[in-house]
């Protein structure tokens, strides 16, 4: 059985040395003990640096699309020319056309302007897509949305989850066995189902009821479903670990003592399950950017024409045979975000568990 | 050698003899036979192994798409039907089950068929005068989707309120033993022959249950459907009691095996790998040219309208000069490219070039500079803006690109996608004020009352399931087209006022029309004789393997 | 033990009939289009519309509607025909859903088994071995795959499949399902990169659950004692660490397994055009097609609460220590 990560930290005992020798003892919390085991970890650290990249380079998109590409993500290109490297070229050229000689239709395929990398003064970096938009636009304001959404709803899901396992956890009884019977339910619900079905439902006039107001393409509808999803997954967990706490003497000490439900929950509890949480946070943003893409890609999730990258790669794959990087560029920041977050999320885990077999001695 | 062997060796020689004599009688009739009848051609196609991309039903009185067409042209007959030609000659209406071409009445109000003698559905059963009425009452009963262009017969109207099996359409007479129909319509209609002709009004067995019956409807066409697998397929079959006509041929294929795949690569791939011989659905336009290598490429032109419509209902689009501007921000040779790879043709009219009224229209260039002007002298800068478009990828590309210019001319328009099952009601529904929005229409029958009497009368504006949604009404070209429904035939007076009309309801511009497309159908390399028939599609009476 | 199972069976009817009433809720109180109007098609008269509503009880309250929509469903369990109005029956095609559903379920079957035998397998090797290499270079190797096959979107990988293995090479067919009495062959051919894709996320997952496992419980106390008594490695591996890391991995593929099975392998079978019931799901649910949806969710909540039941009853008889609740 794991026994949750408590230490009795030295202060007291350092004080009275202190006090007694004169010797200053120095104590280490285990969050202290954690971060310097964090440091040695230059695989998490590199993986965080990445992730904080990516995030720096989305929430600057409307830099970039002001200064450096010059064009909305929205706006279509399609029927312009742009100059690469000194030669105009079409965005959107080829394709079939109808000649009155032969009265029939010469059929040739469309060709899409590819990456231009730096030869167009910043204009289609990454390409165009089938539209005439800049690529590199779209993918930047995509991972705005994806990032929103899935940090966002991960946010949520832990706060409510967190919640519900500290009120099973203290209260136990029947209170335990409606919220685990609610995990129950959450976690036999088909996400996928109810977020297209809302998505569809709410896609005519948003929802206007009880004071909120949601607009049809807002992005709460996708934040809000989502971050149901993996409440059980977090929820049950904890409140096994809150469960065996309950039993502990200091917790019983404390009630013992006076001491409200409140202060009980945040005092004793809460500290203790802290470092379980902040890793299954890093998961959940992970899992849920993962499953926005998936809803994005069937269309229930960012609402076109606004980008996210699920639905980036669900538009490109009609062109996958002339444009393969449409659908493959999204794909590719996906995985790397999501692992970046893995990868930080591992050893985020290595870091606060003072058992590690792989132990880093200072 | 011995007697014997003797014997046995003449016995050779004659058997040889007779045997060659006959093979090269038999090459000699077949020879003749096959010269008399070039329609049939020399090799035969077997099995066709069709992909559609979707059907919705395939019970005449309910199917209401191209896809459930094709195949029901051949399976369920009408009293009228179209030459299987290629070209506008196909428009031509010509006896299906009737014996010939109606007589009616001096004021158009009385049609006269006699039905062809020995006729029999594909169980043996004599298909009676009286099936036909049954067709028309059980249109009603099932609710079909169709019905609405039957309203205009007599009695029918009273009949849809309360219909019942037992019921009477007092305007439909029919005798079993004379074989006669008589319809008499409550006023005249000059596309009644064409609706006529509709599979709407194909007979079925007497007291056929009203539930759908997808494909177990006993057929009166060369083949008949068996085994329908909703989502996955059905088979056509030769139907035995079938009897060629001058104007109806036996079908080609001796069975057709057909196939529902909705995933337009897939479908392609099925055909370019030799599993299927042909597919009708839109080809992705980045694979259209390796397609087109790979095997059999035929573009069809069929009459269709892709349009914008505009709700002039609704600010801002209340406005005629908003309406314009949108008309000048849409760079329609652009659309072609990137909707359908260039298959298309620009266009800024109501009608389609198939028709003798055409006259193209070109009042408004690609100007952005003047959109944004007009939308600034209408005071409709900022105004929100909803674009209504269905989830399908075509609907989704071109409303996305309609959205964009909408943004760049000044108004502040976002998207929204519904489903493609609930599209068309939605935004038909009066509640919802669509504002814009994507439709597309393509031809019911060769007329144009199916486009201007159903898509921009304002007198059959109604408030649920709307086909005019740009609600659009104008005293003037209201009452014009309901004159010009009483003409009984297209002469060259009467197209002259049908462009009239036209270019008067576009002077309003309640629509931003803008591609008549072209629809590929696609065949392995070793399909040949391939001919489009301009209503149906693909020709499966001539239909040959090369 | 017996009262146990009681609960637990009352649990599971409470979790599907929540599950029903939810839905219901949602997609009649939620607008969303009237149903008569969609079904009365393009031409339709008012009378027309206000038959249909008759005919399939839109016109009726709420709850009786929930009522009759539950009899349907059980109805069409039953074997026999039915009639027109008897059974749950789509808006829009108005086919019998449970016939559907049946239909979808060899592929859904066939995909979700096959794929599941192999992450199981696989899973457990990638556990194993990195948790016995534990430090090592192959351990982060291991770990390194492990954590991209669990970063990739599983739709993603499926597309990228299919372009690099049944496009521009032709090695695999391009999508499609055999069935299994058809062609055996085939129905494998077919299957072999949707296996591959559904599993590749799973086996990350698994491998790196069973590892942390499997290194807790190498630091145990009891495993220490056999191995001070002089039990082989190989031994201890086996019958001490192995068996006991085994059991979370067991409820986590209860779990996971219930799910695709379920019709949560929805990407999956849409990127490779396999008609099971996750992709009938998807179809009817942009569609707002209720008798559909309904089905399909009871169908996979079944499974779910199904097979978390069965983990449970599982855990409480192997541990006498895991109290039931």
């Amino acid at each position: 059985m794991a026994e949750p990560a408590t230490e009795l930290t030295l202060d007291s005992a350092s004080l009275l040395a202190a006090e007694e020798h004169e010797i200053a003892i120095v104590g280490r919390s285990p969050w202290y003990l954690a971060w310097r085991r964090l440091r040695r970890n230059w695989v998490a650290l590199f993986a965080l640096l990445v992730f904080v990249l990516i995030v720096l380079a989305c929430a600057l998109a409307p830099v970039y699309a002001k200064h450096v590409a010059h064009t909305g993500p929205n706006e279509v290109h399609a029927g312009e020319k742009v100059i690469v490297s000194g030669k105009p070229k079409e965005v959107v050229g080829g394709g079939s056309f109808y000649d009155p000689k032969t009265n029939d239709f010469v059929v040739k395929p469309p060709e899409y302007l590819g990456p231009t990398w730096w030869h167009a003064d910043g204009r289609f970096v990454l390409g165009t897509d089938n539209l005439g938009r800049d690529v590199a636009v779209r993918l930047l304001y995509g991972g705005r949305n994806s990032l929103m959404i899935g940090i966002g709803s991960a946010l949520i899901c832990t706060f409510v989850a967190v919640f519900l396992a500290l009120l099973a956890g203290y209260n136990r009884g029947w209170t335990d066995w409606v919220v685990t019977r609610f995990f129950d339910l959450i976690w036999a619900f088909p996400v996928l189902l109810l977020a297209i079905a809302l998505s569809s439902a709410l896609a005519v006039n948003g929802f206007h009821h009880f004071g909120i107001s949601i607009e049809p393409g807002s992005l709460w509808i996708p934040t809000l479903v989502i971050s149901y999803v993996l409440i059980p997954y977090i929820g049950r967990p904890l409140r096994g670990q809150i469960l065996s706490l309950r039993e502990k003497e200091f917790v019983e000490s404390a009630i013992g003592a006076g001491a409200g439900p409140l202060r009980v929950m945040f005092s004793d509890l809460l500290p203790n399950i802290a470092s379980t949480v902040l890793v299954f946070f890093t998961l959940i943003i992970a899992a849920n950017i993962l499953t926005e893409a998936g809803l994005s890609f069937l269309g229930a999730g960012v609402r076109l024409p606004d980008p996210s990258w699920g639905n980036l790669i669900a538009s490109g794959e009609d062109q996958i045979q002339t444009a393969p990087w449409l659908s493959l560029v999204p794909g590719i920041a996906i995985v790397l975000t999501v692992l970046s977050l893995n990868i930080f999320g591992d050893g985020l885990r290595d870091a606060l568990d003072p058992r590690a077999k792989v132990r880093i001695e200072h | 050698m011995t007697a014997r062997r003797r014997g046995t060796w003449l016995l050779g020689v004659v058997a040889l003899a007779a045997g060659i004599s006959m093979m090269v009688a038999a090459y000699g009739v077949a020879a003749t036979r096959s010269q008399a009848a070039p329609q049939n051609a020399q090799k035969s196609v077997g099995t066709l192994k069709a992909v559609l991309d979707t059907i919705d039903f395939l019970d005449p009185q309910q199917a209401y798409t191209g896809q459930s067409w094709w195949a029901m042209w051949n399976v369920y007959e009408t009293l009228l039907t179209y030459k299987h030609v290629d070209g506008p000659a196909g428009y031509q209406l010509v006896p299906g089950l009737a014996q010939s071409l109606p007589k009616i009445s001096s004021n158009g109000r009385v049609y006269k068929f006699t039905l062809r003698p020995g006729l029999k559905y594909s169980n043996g059963k004599k298909v009676l005068a009286s099936d036909f009425k049954w067709a028309i009452k059980r249109g009603f009963l099932a609710t079909g989707q169709g019905v609405g262009f039957y309203t205009d017969i007599a009695g029918a109207k009273a009949y849809a309120a309360h219909p019942t099996k037992g019921g009477n359409i007092s305007g439909i007479i029919t005798n079993n033993k004379t074989r006669s129909i008589t319809v008499k319509l409550s006023t005249p209609r000059g596309d009644f022959l064409t609706i006529l002709a509709l599979i709407f009004a194909a007979p079925v067995p007497a007291n056929t249950s009203t539930a759908i019956l997808n494909g177990t409807i006993p057929a009166t066409g060369p083949y008949r459907i068996t085994g329908y697998d909703p989502n996955r397929g059905f088979t056509m079959v030769r139907n035995k009691y079938f009897k060629a006509t001058k104007y109806i041929p036996r079908g080609n294929p001796d069975k057709i095996e057909v196939a529902l795949i909705g995933d337009a690569n897939t479908a392609t791939q099925r055909v370019i790998s030799g599993q299927a011989d042909y597919s009708n659905g839109a080809i992705p336009p980045d694979r259209i040219a390796n397609a087109k290598s790979k095997g059999n490429l035929v573009l069809r032109q069929t009459a269709n309208t892709y349009y914008f419509w505009m709700n002039i209902r609704e600010a801002p689009f209340n406005k005629l000069k908003v309406r314009q501007a949108v008309n000048y921000a849409l760079n329609r040779a652009t659309m072609q490219k990137i909707v359908w790879g260039g298959l298309g043709q620009a266009t800024q009219n109501v009608l389609p070039p198939t028709y003798p009224s055409y006259k193209k229209l070109t009042t408004y260039s690609y100007n952005i500079a003047k959109a944004k002007s007009l939308i600034t002298s209408a005071g409709a800068k900022g105004a929100k803006v909803t674009v209504w478009t269905r989830d399908v990828s075509d609907a989704r590309d071109a409303a996305q690109y309609y959205t964009a210019q909408l943004n760049t001319i000044g108004l502040d328009a976002s998207l929204n996608i519904l489903p493609r099952a609930t599209y068309y009601s939605t935004v038909g529904n009066v509640a919802t004020h669509a504002q814009t929005g994507w439709a597309r229409w393509l031809e019911d029958y060769p007329h144009p009352l199916d486009w201007f009497d159903v898509l921009l009368n304002g007198n059959r504006i109604t408030n649920t399931d709307n086909n005019n949604y740009a609600w659009y009404t104008n005293k003037k070209t209201n009452s014009e087209i309901e004159g010009l429904k009483k003409s009984q035939v297209l002469t060259p007076a009467v197209n002259a006022r049908w462009a009239k009309v036209e270019k008067e309801i576009m002077a309003q511009a309640p629509w931003a029309p803008w591609s008549n497309r072209v629809f590929p159908e696609f065949f392995s390399k070793k399909m040949g004789c391939i001919h489009v028939q301009r209503l149906y599609g693909i020709d499966l009476a001539r239909l040959c393997r090369k | 033990m017996l009262s146990f199972v009681i609960r637990r069976l009352i649990g599971m009817v409470a979790v599907l009939f929540a599950v029903s009433i939810l839905v219901f809720i949602i997609f009649i109180l939620i607008p969303g289009g009237d149903p008569a109007e969609r079904m009365a098609g393009k031409n339709p008269t008012p009378e027309n519309i206000q038959n249909i509503r008759e005919k399939w009880g839109f016109d009726k309250p709420f709850y009786v509607q929930y009522v009759r929509m539950m009899q349907k469903a059980g109805t069409g369990l039953l074997p026999g025909t039915h009639g027109e109005y008897d059974i749950l029956r789509s808006f829009d095609t108005r086919q019998d859903v449970v016939a559907e559903i049946k239909k979808g379920i060899p592929a859904t079957f066939s995909l979700c088994i096959g794929a599941g035998i192999i992450w199981l397998v696989f899973g457990i090797l990638v556990g194993v071995i990195s948790a016995v290499k534990a430090g090592r270079w192959s351990d982060r190797a291991i770990t390194i795959l492990a954590l991209i096959g669990i970063s990739m979107p599983v739709f993603w990988l499926g597309i990228v499949l299919r372009y690099f293995f049944a496009e521009t090479r032709t090695w695999f067919p391009d999508g499609g399902y055999v069935p299994l009495s058809e062609d055996p062959a085939q129905w494998m051919y077919h299957l072999i990169l949707p296996w591959f894709c559904l599993a590749v996320l799973f086996i990350g997952f698994y491998g790196r659950v069973l590892r942390s496992n499997m290194l807790d419980t190498m630091n145990e106390d009891y495993v220490r004692t056999a191995r001070a008594k002089g039990l082989p490695p190989g031994r201890v591996l086996g019958r001490h660490v192995l068996r006991n890391s085994l059991i979370p991995i067991v409820s986590l593929f209860g779990l996971d397994f219930a799910a695709v099975l379920g019709g949560g392998a929805i990407l999956t079978e849409t990127v490779f055009d396999l008609k099971g019931v996750g992709w009938y799901a998807a179809q009817s649910v942009g569609g707002l097609d209720l008798p559909p949806i309904m089905g399909v969710t009871l169908y996979g909540a079944f499974f779910i609460v199904v097979f978390s039941a069965a983990v449970d009853f599982a855990y409480a008889y192997l541990d006498p220590r895991i109290r039931p609740t």
